[in-house]
């Protein structure tokens, strides 16, 4: 029997519903966010992800690639430097 | 007085299409442990286990601190957060379902997506859900033809059995291990 998957952004929903501090789901609605093209919002979503779990395993490196889309270069270099701190 | 092994980290991502069972291989590994319910997974997951193999390069033993990387399968956004997903991953496991053909032809660009960023690293291939026989999509040559001409090394495995996991994840190891400089 076929395994019923449900699309990304709904799963979001759903899980965003019953917890909204849901850090999964957030991560993952900020990314949604950046690729609809917005772009500052996906960052405050991010920002808020960070602040949930400022551990939270690729959310550093996401956030200096959203920055170097803005062209913010010392914010991308920052998040990265955190980044490397975070992976050690 | 024995020596303690040397100890390696390793970043392994885990590779292939939704409903493979990547998370449900990773349970049975770290946990021996299967659930029947299948719930997707959103964000990204970290797993870690420590293994001790026989080091390639001496007569040594070394610990490796495997650390599993596992993603959501679905594509949705999986391009967007290539960087912060692959980013210095050392080996890929990809996953394939033997029930559904379209999940092995689908490994090519997820390992062509991984390598985008972390490189040319090594890829070991795994067919999941090897208890299905009976509804088997991938004939046995087509596997085995799919892994030699990438000269990746697979296996079969089943999550739901255990069998072929442990070997799997320790093969994994070894050839991550073997092919480091």
């Amino acid at each position: 029997m076929p395994i019923e998957r449900p699309d990304t952004a709904s799963l979001v929903r759903q899980r965003l519903l019953a917890n909204a501090n849901d850090v999964d789901a957030l991560f993952v609605l900020a990314a949604l966010r950046v690729q609809d093209g917005y772009l500052e919002e996906g960052l405050t979503i991010l920002d808020r992800v960070l602040r949930i779990d400022p551990r939270y395993p690729g959310a550093w490196r996401f956030k200096a690639k959203l920055h170097r889309m803005q062209g913010a270069t010392s914010a991308e270099q920052s998040a990265r430097k955190r980044a490397e701190d975070t992976e050690k | 007085m024995k020596m303690a092994p040397d100890v390696v980290k390793l970043k392994i991502c885990m590779a292939g299409e939704g409903a493979v069972g990547k998370t449900s291989l990773i349970r049975r590994y770290v946990l021996d442990q299967y659930d029947d319910r299948y719930v997707a997974t959103l964000g990204t997951k970290i797993t870690k286990k420590s293994v001790t193999v026989a080091n390639p390069f001496g007569p040594d033993l070394l610990q490796a601190d495997v650390i599993l990387w596992d993603i959501m399968g679905t594509s949705t956004v999986r391009e967007l957060l290539k960087e912060a997903y692959y980013h210095g991953a050392q080996g890929i496991l990809a996953v394939a379902d033997l029930t559904r053909r379209d999940t092995l032809i689908a490994l090519d660009e997820w390992a062509r997506s991984i390598r985008s960023v972390a490189g040319d690293i090594p890829t070991f291939g795994v067919v999941n859900k090897a208890d299905l026989e009976k509804d088997r999509a991938l004939p046995a040559a087509e596997v085995e033809a799919f892994f030699r001409q990438r000269a990746w090394p697979w296996s079969y495995a089943s999550a739901k059995t255990g069998a072929g996991v442990d070997e799997t994840f320790v093969r994994l190891v070894n050839h991550v291990l073997s092919n480091r400089a």
